[in-house]
């Protein structure tokens, strides 16, 4: 497609504009992370830091920031662990199985997921008192697998879908059975649909803030998002350990996601039929 | 290696009837080409011999053993699939090893057979490659590679070579039945390239809408078609198909299609045909002559209307009284649009067909 210089520049302003916009945010508080106590309050505000990595010593020392770093990792990693183990074989089989009202299924998965919090947060605070999971990471862990499966049953169904039939054929002749199919053939080829829905799962796990307010009272079980938001200084806002600890709270998603970047490769599967 | 038998196999998919009254025998070390138009039900029937797909009725028979409620990898068959099925994320090798391994085969023997089938396949170099590395044609081999290490009892083939280009199929096609020779184990070949079953098999199931509807050599499919549907179904050009009527005169038959008449030198094996009754003749275009070269003959003339030359043959379309045929001529035959030819046809070399199947005559 030809594009005239000015509808070249004006796509570019666009895009500069856009990218500007939504990383603003995230500059202005990473910024604020290496700035001195006095430049934060400063008015008018100063825009270049000193460098100054104070805040994330208190950060880490006062306010037990790798605690909460540390309940977000066990709660956010058994949710993904959990909800694929039972993604993987339930969108194996809503792909592949012949079944009566699958489309029922999969359109209920949906809607589930669609259902606002608040309606089902008085019932699983109430389960959960009575399974005596409240102030547990288990007790947290549940709903979330329950909350992030239909995505990841959704995006694995799609997945499998798409994956050559002949070859399960060619693992049935050669003696392998449904599990050994699943394990040996298709989960190796469903990869890139297997990271991109732990990856979902594991931000949503990791970001989820309402649950884990409701579930976790005790400050010592508290995952990051609730810990940032109950940051607490004696006299004033700390504005700076916020943002450090907000850096913290990101980067390791950004990592996560530039990791398996390289699993989300499209296209292992090419060379499988024709192609 | 063993024998194959099917008995009465019948499959329906919902309220469809794919298949209808299927029975059939491969001998030991025979290769049988199953051939019929898309949707005939051919590739069905190959996934219910491997036992990818369940018959309605009717039973499986491999070696003498009925197979009906064993599931695929327990019918000591092989297949090779149209699109391969190479697992991708395995590399040549262990693509060979990948049936060995799931039978707990000692991994010495493991070596050897991928050895042997990489040497006859002239495989050696690509064991390390994975798939998506390999041209189609290297693919094929390593799919065929794939159901060779297993040694199996079978082979299946469900349209090997309909991936691969003109040339390279020609090459596979020779391969495989070197192959054959060379193993002297049962091969089932499904395939709508009638190219293919006439080359490669020693018996063809000729297949159309769930049902067979000729069994025999490739000579005898060609020459002696059953029914009108394998007599146009088999051959390049397809065969001329006139419909008309037929009348049973004095040592010879009369037949008529609007006002084309020929006049036969023929008389039906079973005589009593007082009244003509609904007949096709049938003529392939190589047994029409330019020249009559032998006795007796019949000749047809007609006006050529269009002359294609191939280069080593020339296809000459003739009207004849409205019916048209087809003459496949040697290269050297020059005419031209608007000519009226003679052409000339053996009375062994035509085929008639009466309530759709094939009219025993014998020549005067």
């Amino acid at each position: 497609m030809t594009r005239t210089p000015a509808e070249r520049v004006l796509l570019g302003v666009g895009i500069v504009f856009a990218v500007l916009g939504s990383l603003f945010p995230f500059v202005w508080f990473v910024l604020t992370s290496l700035k001195s106590p006095l430049a934060v309050e400063a008015i008018p505000p100063t825009w270049w830091p000193d460098g100054n990595l104070g805040f994330y010593r208190s950060a880490l020392a006062e306010h037990q920031l790798l605690a909460y770093v540390g309940n977000s990792v066990i709660v956010a990693g058994s949710t993904t662990v959990l909800s694929l183990a039972l993604a993987i074989p339930a969108g194996y089989a809503l792909a592949r199985i012949p079944m009566a009202g699958k489309s029922w299924i999969l359109g209920g998965l949906l809607t589930i997921s669609m259902f606002p919090q608040i309606v089902i947060a008085g019932p699983i605070w109430q389960l959960l008192n009575r399974l005596g999971g409240l102030n547990t990471h288990w007790g947290l862990t549940l709903p979330y697998v329950a909350l992030t499966l239909p995505l990841a049953i959704w995006i694995l169904a799609t997945f499998f879908k798409d994956l050559p039939l002949e070859l399960e054929e060619a693992a049935r002749v050669d003696g392998c059975t449904v599990w050994q199919t699943l394990y040996r053939v298709m989960i190796p080829l469903a990869t890139p649909g297997i990271f991109t829905a732990a990856i979902l799962t594991f931000i949503y796990a990791w970001n989820e803030f309402f649950f884990a307010l409701l579930i976790l009272t005790d400050p010592a079980k508290q995952t990051l998002p609730v810990g940032l938001a109950l940051f607490q200084g004696e006299f004033t806002m700390p504005w700076g350990e916020l943002a450090a600890a907000s850096v913290l709270a990101t980067l390791p998603l950004i990592v996560l996601v530039l990791v398996f970047q390289r699993g989300i490769i499209s296209g292992l599967s090419a060379g499988a039929v024709k192609g | 290696m063993a024998d194959l038998v099917l008995t009465g196999i019948d499959k329906t998919f919902g309220h469809q009837r794919v298949l209808q009254g299927i029975s059939l025998k491969a001998d030991d070390g025979e290769f049988v080409v199953l051939l019929g138009p898309s949707g005939c039900g051919k590739s069905t029937l190959l996934r219910i011999i491997a036992g990818l797909e369940q018959q309605t009725s009717g039973s499986v028979l491999i070696g003498g053993q009925c197979v009906d409620a064993l599931p695929p990898h327990r019918r000591d068959i092989a297949m090779v699939f149209q699109n391969y099925a190479l697992y991708p994320h395995l590399t040549v090798r262990e693509n060979l090893a990948f049936g060995l391994r799931m039978r707990k085969t000692p991994s010495d023997i493991i070596e050897a057979r991928i050895a042997e089938a990489a040497e006859l396949l002239e495989i050696a170099d690509l064991l390390d490659r994975r798939p998506k590395d390999l041209s189609g044609g290297q693919r094929q081999r390593v799919a065929m590679g794939r159901a060779l290490v297993r040694h199996p009892r079978l082979f299946l083939f469900d349209e090997p070579l309909s991936n691969l280009d003109a040339r390279l199929r020609a090459s596979m096609r020779v391969e495989i039945k070197k192959l054959h020779k060379r193993l002297g184990v049962t091969m089932i070949y499904v395939t709508h390239d009638q190219i293919e079953a006439m080359t490669l098999g020693e018996k063809i199931v000729v297949m159309d809408q769930g049902e067979i509807r000729q069994i025999g050599t490739p000579e005898e499919i060609y020459r002696q078609p059953h029914n009108p549907f394998v007599a146009g179904f088999i051959g390049t050009p397809p065969m001329n198909l006139l419909e008309g009527r037929l009348s049973v005169q004095a040592r010879k038959c009369l037949f008529e299609a609007e006002t084309f008449q020929l006049v036969l030198p023929i008389v039906p094996e079973k005589g009593g045909m007082a009244r003509p009754i609904p007949a096709i003749l049938g003529i392939r275009p190589e047994d029409l002559l330019p020249h009559p070269e032998e006795r007796p003959i019949v000749e047809i003339t007609g006006t050529v209307d269009l002359v294609e030359n191939l280069g080593a043959e020339t296809l000459v379309y003739l009207a004849i009284d409205g019916k048209r045929l087809t003459a496949r001529f040697p290269a050297t035959y020059r005419v031209q649009p608007g000519n009226t030819v003679t052409v000339y046809v053996s009375p062994h070399r035509i085929h008639l067909f009466t309530k759709g199947e094939r009219l025993p005559f014998s020549c005067e």
